[in-house]
Order: structure tokens, then sequence, then C-alpha cells
């Protein structure tokens, strides 16, 4: 098994650097953890999940759709090179996982699939962790993993394009660590699952009182920060910006919490409430998504329970609501 | 998984292009329709068909101000050109009431899942329409119209807030007198003393005297959200069931294409799975009617 000593890691993706567009966390001059390049800072792929969402890579912010000059729409050119994006934990795999579902669905959206197509992806896990805690081996959904075992990178590739990446690493050692982490692994249970698979059962039961809702909603305040950090929030909408002869349109990330979400022409809003934007938020990754998917959208990354200033997060909710409606 | 996932009709048009850059369409008229709609006819380029089946919309787009969607208002059995019947409602809609014939306009689509023609085939259908509903509901009369063998007995139900606000008001009286359809009309509200003498109360009140054959009959309903329930019940008194009744939902269609949320229906997208679906298809999800 190959693997990489902390001191190799700049040097290694230094090397990726000149065949990808590197995306990695790095640590800015801010003091937060991010996924940037080499030039925004330095590599920190220690300290566990990003508390921003390791998706937008793929489905940023703010993107330009195309932009018309003299009212022609040119075609617009493919990247030059494929995205490596580094620093994914398992969760945040089976979130890429599920926009990748989809964003393929139905119409394909092939401004999202223009920089996932060819993109490798690198997870992290092992004793990475906030203050070297396990970060569970992700064993698959992706191209190549690199485990922390305490000492070095180990280096665990899934697919032809990670397979080449580490037959560029000189050094190997042992799998004994690799099996030790791979075991405690399977050890590694998440208590909010359970809580969001009972919530979800009740919601689909349709046993949650719309006064459940009311109270949730009251407590709401419409930050937005819920939707910005959920890697599996996916509405938009979209903005035209004109400029003296060129006009952009761009799509940029949009809230079901804001009042004037769904609102129509007419003035008609079927989410004319803010109890019925809670429901919305919690009901969709909870029960429509498994009737549309087949699965909760929900992965338990923690980004909206840590972000919510009312500790309305999806699990906090789930909680309350199993707790009340069991 | 539900079972209308992915049952769109996916415009040829649309197929192979990127999926948010509309093409170029050439407007050939526009008219009024009422003070605040035009009714425009638009050309593809190069004479192709649009592709369109009725109850399916565009994507109007225009460089600047965005997008919005638009029913199709006219018949694809009509297919040297489409109509767009547009009210004037913000920024996008007023900029395109500015065009004028020659003028271009962008279109992405068609988009969304039509009436289904073959359930409709052999049917009496029951067309009941409010406000700018008329304009998608026109698409399939004007389909019938045209392949009127294919069909049973067609009554057009049709109402307006007033006489000023009634769309195709031609394409009504014309109906009206067409040996091909049954077709009344109401207005909410007339001026004491006018000289409309026509039917003036709410659309509901045009069902209790119908008669109806409950095994033979299927309802459509087009119109603003508050119409629904109402013209439900009235059509439930008369015998019809849920499987009998079609609805198309109006929604905020950012995309078209099931991506952008803006008109999810629990797990549904209007703009995908819809905007016409059958009534138990949705009858018991929030919020859809």
């Amino acid at each position: 098994m190959k693997f990489l000593s902390a001191e190799r890691i700049a040097d290694f993706f230094a090397a990726l650097a000149t065949s990808f567009e590197l995306r990695l966390p790095v640590m800015l001059p801010d003091g937060t953890r991010s996924i940037g390049t080499l030039e925004d800072g330095p590599i920190a792929l220690q300290g566990g999940a990003l508390d921003s969402k390791p998706t937008a890579v793929f489905f940023p912010q703010q993107e330009v759709v195309f932009t018309a000059r003299d009212g022609e729409v040119p075609d617009t050119p493919l990247p030059a090179r494929p995205l490596l994006v580094v620093g994914l934990t398992r969760c945040d795999l089976d979130c890429l996982r599920f926009i990748d579902r989809f964003f393929a669905g139905g119409w394909r959206d092939d401004l999202y699939f223009r920089q996932r197509e060819n993109a490798v992806i690198v997870a992290v896990s092992g004793y990475c962790g906030a203050g070297g805690s396990l970060l569970p081996l992700a064993a698959g959904n992706c191209d190549l993993e690199l485990v922390w075992d305490g000492s070095c990178w180990l280096v665990v590739p899934y697919s032809e394009s990670g397979g080449s990446i580490a037959d560029s690493i000189a050094d190997s050692t042992g799998s004994g660590a690799l099996q030790r982490i791979r075991t405690e692994s399977l050890f590694h249970i998440d208590e909010g699952d359970a809580i969001i698979r009972r919530a979800s059962e009740l919601l689909r039961a349709n046993r949650v009182p719309d006064s459940f809702w009311e109270e949730i909603g009251d407590r709401c305040i419409a930050c937005t920060g819920c939707n910005l950090v959920c890697p599996t929030c996916t509405c938009f909408g979209v903005q035209d910006w004109r400029y003296r002869n060129v006009v952009e349109r761009s799509r940029m990330w949009d809230s079901c919490q804001l009042a004037g979400f769904m609102r129509e022409a007419s003035g008609h809003n079927p989410m004319g409430s803010e109890a019925l934007r809670s429901r919305r938020r919690i009901h969709h990754k909870l029960a429509a998504d498994p009737e549309r998917w087949g699965e909760i959208s929900c992965y338990l990354c923690g980004r909206c329970d840590a972000v919510c200033p009312t500790g309305i997060g999806i699990v906090a909710v789930s909680q309350e609501l199993v707790a009340r409606f069991e | 998984m539900h079972d209308v996932l992915n049952s769109a009709a996916m415009g040829k048009l649309s197929a192979g292009r990127p999926l948010y850059v509309p093409f170029e369409c050439i407007i050939v008229s526009v008219s009024d329709l009422t003070p605040n709609e035009k009714l425009f006819r638009l050309q593809v380029p190069e004479g192709k068909a649009l592709g369109h089946l009725p109850g399916q919309f565009v994507q109007v787009s225009l460089l600047g101000w965005g997008e919005a969607p638009i029913s199709i208002a006219s018949s694809p059995t009509r297919s040297d050109y489409f109509e767009l019947g547009v009210r004037r409602a913000g920024s996008l809609t007023g900029a395109l009431h500015q065009r004028v014939a020659g003028d271009t306009i962008g279109i992405r689509g068609p988009y969304g899942r039509s009436f289904e023609l073959d359930r409709l085939r052999g049917r009496d259908l029951l067309l009941i329409s409010g406000g700018c509903g008329l304009a998608p509901m026109r698409s399939l009369i004007q389909y019938c119209e045209d392949r009127r063998a294919e069909f049973g007995r067609v009554t057009i139900l049709y109402g307006a807030k007033s006489i000023e606000d009634t769309l195709f008001k031609q394409d009504l009286n014309a109906w009206e007198t067409s040996a091909h359809f049954a077709c009344s009309r109401t207005v909410d509200r007339a001026q004491a003393g006018g000289c409309y003498g026509g039917n003036v109360g709410q659309i509901t009140s045009l069902i209790p005297p119908l008669t109806i054959d409950c095994a033979q009959t299927v309802a459509v309903i087009v119109g603003p959200p508050v119409m629904y329930r109402f013209v439900i019940a009235e059509l439930k008194k008369k015998g019809l069931t849920s499987v009998q009744i079609v609805v198309s939902l109006e929604r905020q269609m950012r995309c078209g294409v099931g991506k952008c949320g803006h008109c999810s229906i629990e797990h549904l997208s209007c703009c995908q799975d819809g905007p016409v679906f059958w009534l138990h298809e949705i009858e018991h999800l929030r919020g859809a009617l």
C-alpha cells in the first residue's frame, strides 16, 4: 500500500496541480478551513468536515449560465483540465452521489456536468477529524482515499484514475493500520441516523400536525443558513446581468426558507407562511426525496445543525418531532 | 419511487442543445387580447415545428430580462406557428409587450407533461377554464377542433373576472356558434345597464345545469389556484371521480426542467411531472390545490 508522509503532501499536490484543476482544503487568511487552491492558503487536510459544502465546487453559489455578446450566445468551451477535488468525508461523498443523481435525472443538467463529468474525487478519513477523532473510512464512492493513520496518509485507490495517482507515489507500507481503521469505522455509529429515519417514517405516515410546523416556523429567522451549507440543497434562481453589449445569465443558490421562493406572478404563494416553509425544508429531505429518489437526502453532515442560530437544524427538529409524536 | 418520474415529454428541438441556452424564434404577429394581455404568434427558424403537445409550456427568454414560463396557446395541428398569450405582470412580460412583429425572442422547450390525448380520445370532454387558463386550454380546444372525429361531445366552459378581462373573445364567439362544441361563458361581474347579456356569476354556476354522461366524461380544469377546489366539488356532485378529472397547475417555474426547486409539490416537480396531472395523482399532496 502506498503512503505519503505529512512532509511530502505539499509536493504531491503540487505535482497533481500540473495535470488537474486542484481544489483542496486550505486554511484561508481569516482562519477558516475551506475548499480552495494551493494559492489560497496552506493545505489543511486535518480538522474534519469543512464548514462549507464541498459540493459547491460543482454547483457553486453563483455561476454563469451563458454570456451573450451583441445578442449572440457563443458556445462555451469545455474546461481545459479536469478538476481534482480533495477533502470530502464519507457523508460528503453520499451527498455528492445524491446530487449527481439529481442533476442527471430527467433533463440532464449540462452546466453541472461540465465540471463534474471528468472530475477526480479524493476523500479523507482516519484520525484527521476534529481533535484527531476518527473520520470513518469511505471505502468507495470516490476515486482515491487518503487515510490518516496518525503518522502518515495511507493512499487507497478505487478507480483507474485513482490508481494512476497512487502509482505515482514511491513509498509503500503494510496495510495493518488501514485494517484497524476499517474495523473502527464499522463501529462508528451516528446517533442521528436512527432519529432521522424515525422522523422520516412519522412524516411519511402523516403523523406530524401543522401546529408543530407553526412552532418551528416561529423559531425560524429565515437567515437561510441551513440551505446555504446543505450539500444536497440544489434550489437556484436565475438572474440576468446587463452590461454595455453583454448580458450574463447566471444562476445562484436560492432558499426555500424565503417568503418569495414560490410566489407566482399572480401573487399566489403555495408556501406563504413560515410554518409551510419550515415543513418544506425538513419534509423535502425526509419524505419527498425518499418518495422520488428512494433515499433520505440528509446524510448527517451536521452543517445545518451547526449553523442554525435558533437550533432548528434537521437533526434537532427530527429529535423534537420523534420525542413528541412517536 | 413514484411512477411519473421522467415521464415528461422532451421536446425534439431542445434535445441535444445546451439545456439553458434558448433558441431564437421570430414574432410573426402581435395582437391585443385584453388591455393587459397580448397574443404573440411565433415561428421557429427554418420552418421547423416546435414539436409541442397541448398543455405544454415554453420558457420565454429576453436577454437582460430573464425567463418566464408561458403556456402554449395553439395546437400542434397548426404547425406553421405557435402562439403564446402573455399577461403583463412584471419586467420581463412588460418588455415582451414592447416587442413587435419581426422581432425575435428566446425560447426553451417545449417542456412539461401534456394533456394525455390517448386517454382523452373517444371520451366526452368537459373543458373548464378561468382567466389566463384559457390559453393552455385553447391548445387542446383547437386540437379537438382539428381532430374532431377523435373525441365525443366537447363542452367548453369559461369564466373571466369581467367582459374586459375575457381572453380570446373571437375564439369564444366562434366556439359558441360552432357545431363542434357546446360553449358557455360567464363573467364574475358586469356593469349594470351595460350591453352584455350573458351569464354573470362564478364559473361554478355553469356546471349544475349540465347533463353529463359520467361513464364517458373526462373533465379538464385550467385556471387560477382559487378555482380548483370549487370546480372539483361541483364536478364530484355530478358524479365524476378523481380519475376522470385532469388539472393543469400554475407554479413559478424558473428553469422548466425540474432542477431549480421553485415549483415543487412535495416529491413532484410541477414543470417536469406536470403541469398537467390527473386529480388522483395530486389531490392528497400538501399544497397541490
